[in-house]
């Protein structure tokens, strides 16, 4: 059973700890820290920025790991991707053609160790941002197209004890992976999973999740802290010296 | 003219026939003689039928005496004197006493050479007895000059002699050897060390000449004895090696006897045997780790008890070099980062590397906002196991922004291990970041004396900067891109800059790669990069925690960056001592050197471009591991390959290290150093044994008998008859040309024929 967590108080308490937590980025500086960037595209890409937020936020709270809770759009032909490691690529209608210098630099940044996490915010199968996303995947990837990622996969391990994926939707329960070697470079979810996070500036959650409540708000969350971790620490939850109590877990 | 007269003589046919014209008619002769038997098969009367038989075959006998045309060869012959070698062991071993207090064994030889000396000159009508001594070369003795000259010999072997004796190299090769008295304790140490089995029993064989061995010494001496020592020569660091050991008894029946392994003068394992019976050999295995890479010499020993007739064996050294296999890191991470999953990720995907990592994912301030620990992942820092139990089983630790005061997650009961690790010989590397240096207000106390740097009490710069590479980075294996220092500047200006750096202070003695451009700490540039040497082991610091910019970053621009690639491999190779990362390279040669030989070292001396150092001066120490001091000093200068050799005159047994530096005008070519081992005594010293089981053999398959030394008794000697030689002339007379002969056979034939007529047959 999983605790309801987002009040209105721990929200506005979030709030208040943004200062600080830009305060304790400064202090050396934001390259080690997670701050996701965004990807600036034709379509409408700027729907999930304070989910963005509020997952960061999560991270830092949940986890050691250290963030700024901001998230920075970019298009995706700046050279400044390269400074952020993650990336997230969202849109509620058909993506628009990515030029050939986006082609060329989206290429660029995951072959050379960069993340995306793809998030289809219209729940679309086929259509809408789903077909345009998997066309434009298919020319920045050609030689590795999308695949879906077994529930044995580390990205369900890397925090929390997940089985599936959850999302503001529950239309898929598998997520899609684009691989390059061992690691899964591009990770698609089709559920609006961003949706789930997403707050209005009175601090209430933005949408309803459908069909399960509270808590699959609660899964959607920890599914996001799962990719982050994912894109921070690879596959250490696959080291040798985990699987015995994981394996124990999972009984 | 010869008027010498003839002395011997033999019959021979004097037939102008070729033989198989004779054996033609010899056939018909036969067949004559029986077609006359079957013709008289059915004559009744058994007299008549005997009278003609005889008639024919005695007429057979006289026509094959006409055939073959028999004679008398008369010769003129004379006896030669075969040569009788007498081949006494010279070997150092024959320098043991023959018996407990005794005369040396070649004395003992001596002596019974004197008590024989009339009944082998007695011999000497027939055979011209030769004395010599093998050690191994074949040399001419006297009983006297096997007294007045120890055995020294540095080796022992029977079968080069016994070939060389009857090939008769000595100059006597016209005359044929009708045998061998050989004097030895058997104790061969070449081709038959293992007995006289495989090839040597043919070798033996057909040498067809009897040898008579005498075996020299008895078997009741007292000795312990290292007598051998199984090992690889070369071992992975940090991996279990067998190290199997002979030890052999003589006359320490019941002995509990200690077995010590050193590696240069520090116990590394020991371990008790038990000596069953007065010649036992027992063997003694070892298991060790070497935690470092290089060569070492080991010294196996057993004590000396007074009666031991041999000391000098009861140790016995070798060399053994220790390289590393996959580089095990261990990697530990304070909070997750993207510095964290660069590194990680090139060290996943080098396949030189085993990869151990620990991270630290929730702190006691994180709160996962879960019911159970059975919703999440994670387990107990094993912080026990790993900087306890297993920390040396790694080549290299690494401290990744890591540095926690919290009771769960601090270090600090563990830091003298990891200090002493280092020390010991580990890696050690400490990457910066908000937990580091200082900043997490983990000092690590102990630990930091391992560390090239300390903090120096400011906060971090977060002004961005590009590192800026030393005169000493320039050069150093670890930042040097190896195509020289003008390419190896202009990598490093084209990396991005990064955010921001730990302020430290170098410490003296430490080497700072890369410093910060204007970031100074009591009036010095402040470091970013700084590495030491602390014990026996390697540390580095990176007070940066964004060198994932090198890798990520610098991509924006087009192709990928290999420099950080090539920056962590240096690192870790560094840190680990690869062989292939040093500009000097030392090598003894050969790594274990036989008593009374030189100590042969090779120098290779490379520029910090990695180019062969030409005409480099070379300083080489050779420094011995029991006195703490150098012993001997050489000086020369590299060939154009960066190449030199040195030889020290041979030095005490014992282990040494040699120490080598190398200059090219003002600027160092850095120092190496290598360790070799002086054995305190060859093969022939180092075993007492009699090895009558050997002389016995070569007795017995060249047909004569071993026997032990019986003072004035000389045995049966198995001796080749001397053959007589034909030195002067023949003739031949025959003796088939009377006419007697003629009128037998015409009487024997007309008488039978008269018989037949008679009888009835013609």
């Amino acid at each position: 059973m999983v605790k309801r967590l987002f009040g209105r108080r721990a929200v506005l308490g979030a709030l208040a700890s943004l200062p600080w937590l830009a305060r304790r980025a400064q202090a050396f500086g934001d390259s080690a820290r997670f701050i996701p960037a965004v990807a600036q595209h034709g379509g409408r890409w700027d729907g999930r920025l304070s989910a963005l937020r509020r997952l960061a936020w999560e991270l830092q709270r949940r986890t050691s790991v250290e963030v700024v809770p901001d998230a920075r759009p970019f298009t995706l032909s700046s050279p400044k991707l390269f400074e952020y490691p993650f990336l997230y690529l969202g849109g509620e209608a058909d993506l628009p053609p990515l030029s050939a210098s986006e082609i060329e630099n989206l290429r660029r940044y995951l072959t050379f160790g960069g993340f995306m996490l793809a998030d289809a915010n219209d729940g679309s199968n086929g259509t809408g941002f789903d077909r345009g996303f998997r066309r434009e995947l298919a020319r920045v990837l050609p030689r590795n197209p999308l695949g879906p990622l077994p529930s044995s996969h580390v990205v369900f391990k890397t925090y929390f004890m997940l089985e599936s994926a959850a999302g503001r939707l529950l239309n898929k329960p598998q997520l899609e992976a684009c691989n390059l070697g061992r690691r899964a470079a591009v990770i698609y979810c089709q559920n609006d999973l961003a949706g789930a996070w997403s707050r209005d500036e009175s601090g209430d959650y933005e949408f309803e999740v459908s069909p399960g409540g509270e808590q699959q708000r609660e899964l959607a969350f920890r599914l996001g802290i799962n990719i982050c971790m994912y894109a921070l620490c690879l596959d250490y939850k696959d080291d040798a010296v985990h699987l015995p109590l994981i394996m124990n877990k999972r009984r | 003219m010869n008027t010498t007269p003839f002395n011997a003589w033999k019959l021979v046919s004097l037939s102008p026939l070729s033989p198989w014209a004779l054996g033609a008619l010899a056939v018909l002769l036969v067949a004559g003689v029986l077609l006359a038997a079957i013709g008289l098969r059915r004559e009744p009367d058994l007299r008549r039928r005997m009278v003609l038989w005889a008639l024919r075959i005695g007429a057979g006998i006289a026509a094959a005496f006409f055939l073959f045309e028999p004679g008398i060869r008369n010769l003129q012959v004379a006896h030669v004197k075969n040569r009788i070698a007498v081949l006494v062991d010279r070997s150092a071993s024959m320098s043991f006493p023959a018996a407990p207090g005794g005369k040396s064994r070649v004395a003992e030889v001596a002596d019974y050479l004197d008590s024989v000396s009339s009944q082998l000159a007695g011999l000497q009508d027939r055979f011209t007895i030769e004395y010599y001594g093998f050690d191994p070369e074949l040399a001419p003795i006297t009983p006297e000059t096997l007294r007045s000259q120890p055995a020294r010999g540095p080796r022992t072997d029977l079968l080069s002699a016994l070939r060389s004796v009857k090939s008769g190299e000595q100059g006597s090769a016209s005359k044929k050897l009708s045998g061998v008295l050989l004097f030895s304790d058997g104790a061969d140490n070449a081709e038959l060390s293992s007995g006289v089995v495989g090839k040597s029993r043919a070798v033996l064989s057909d040498l067809q000449v009897p040898v008579t061995t005498f075996v020299v010494g008895s078997a009741a001496l007292k000795d312990l004895a290292i007598d051998q020592i199984r090992v690889d020569d070369f071992a992975f660091v940090r991996n279990s090696i067998a190290v199997e050991i002979e030890v052999r008894g003589r006359g320490f029946k019941g002995l509990n006897v200690p077995v010590v392994l050193r590696r240069e003068g520090q116990t590394v394992a020991s371990k008790s045997v038990r000596l069953n019976s007065d010649d036992d050999v027992q063997t003694v295995s070892f298991n060790i780790s070497p935690d470092q890479t290089g060569r070492f010499v080991y010294t196996a020993s057993v004590p000396v008890f007074p009666e031991e007739v041999v000391t000098e064996n009861n140790t016995r050294s070798f060399a053994l070099k220790v390289i590393r296999d996959r580089v095990r890191v261990l990697l530990v991470v304070g909070r997750p980062s993207w510095d964290e999953r660069f590194l990680r990720g090139l060290l996943r995907q080098d396949a030189n590397v085993d990869l151990v990592s620990f991270y630290i994912l929730r702190t006691l301030s994180s709160d996962p906002q879960v019911l159970s620990d059975r919703e999440l992942s994670l387990i107990p820092f094993p912080m026990e196991e790993i900087f306890d139990a297993k920390l040396d089983t790694f080549d290299v630790v690494i401290f990744q922004n890591f540095g926690y005061t919290d009771p769960s997650l601090s270090v600090a009961s563990y830091e003298k291990n990891l200090e002493r690790y280092v020390f010991n010989g580990g890696g050690f590397l400490m990457i910066g970041g908000d937990h580091a240096f200082g900043e997490g207000r983990s000092n690590f106390p102990i630990l930091g004396q391992a560390m090239p740097v300390e903090p120096a009490g400011k906060p971090a710069s977060v002004d961005a900067f590009k590192p800026r590479l030393t005169p000493e980075g320039l050069r150093h294996p670890v930042t040097s891109f190896s195509q020289g220092a003008a390419s190896t500047e202009q990598a490093w200006a084209s990396l991005p800059s990064l955010p921001g750096a730990n302020l430290t202070r170098a410490k003296p003695g430490a080497t700072t790669l890369l410093d910060h451009p204007f970031q100074t700490i009591d009036g010095k540039t402040a470091p970013v990069l700084a590495l030491w040497e602390y014990g026996r082991g390697r540390a580095m610091a990176l007070t940066v925690d964004s060198s994932w910019y090198w890798a990520f970053a610098s991509s924006s621009a087009g192709s990928p960056s290999r420099l950080y690639d090539r920056f962590w491999g240096n690192a870790i190779r560094w840190l680990v001592r690869d062989p292939d990362l040093t500009t000097l390279t030392v090598t003894a040669d050969p790594p274990s050197v036989e008593p009374g030989k030189p100590i042969g070292v090779i120098v290779a001396a490379r520029t910090p471009d990695y180019q062969p150092a030409a005409e480099a001066e070379v300083r080489v120490d050779l420094f011995s591991v029991k006195a703490q001091r150098a012993v001997a000093t050489q000086r020369t200068v590299t060939s154009a390959d960066g190449m030199a050799r040195v030889e020290f005159a041979p030095p005490e047994p014992g282990a040494y290290k040699v120490f080598a530096w190398a200059n090219k005008g003002e600027k160092s070519l850095g120092e190496g150093e290598d360790s070799v081992a002086v054995r305190a005594l060859g093969p022939e010293l180092s075993d007492a044994s009699i090895r009558a089981d050997i002389m016995e053999e070569i007795a017995r398959l060249t047909g004569a008998r071993s026997h032990p030394l019986s003072m004035g008794s000389l045995p049966e000697l198995h001796l080749l008859d001397p053959p007589m030689v034909e030195v002067g002339r023949s003739k031949d007379e025959p003796i088939w040309d009377r006419w007697y002969y003629l009128l037998t056979l015409v009487t024997l034939l007309g008488t039978e024929w008269l018989l037949r007529r008679r009888f009835g047959y013609i």
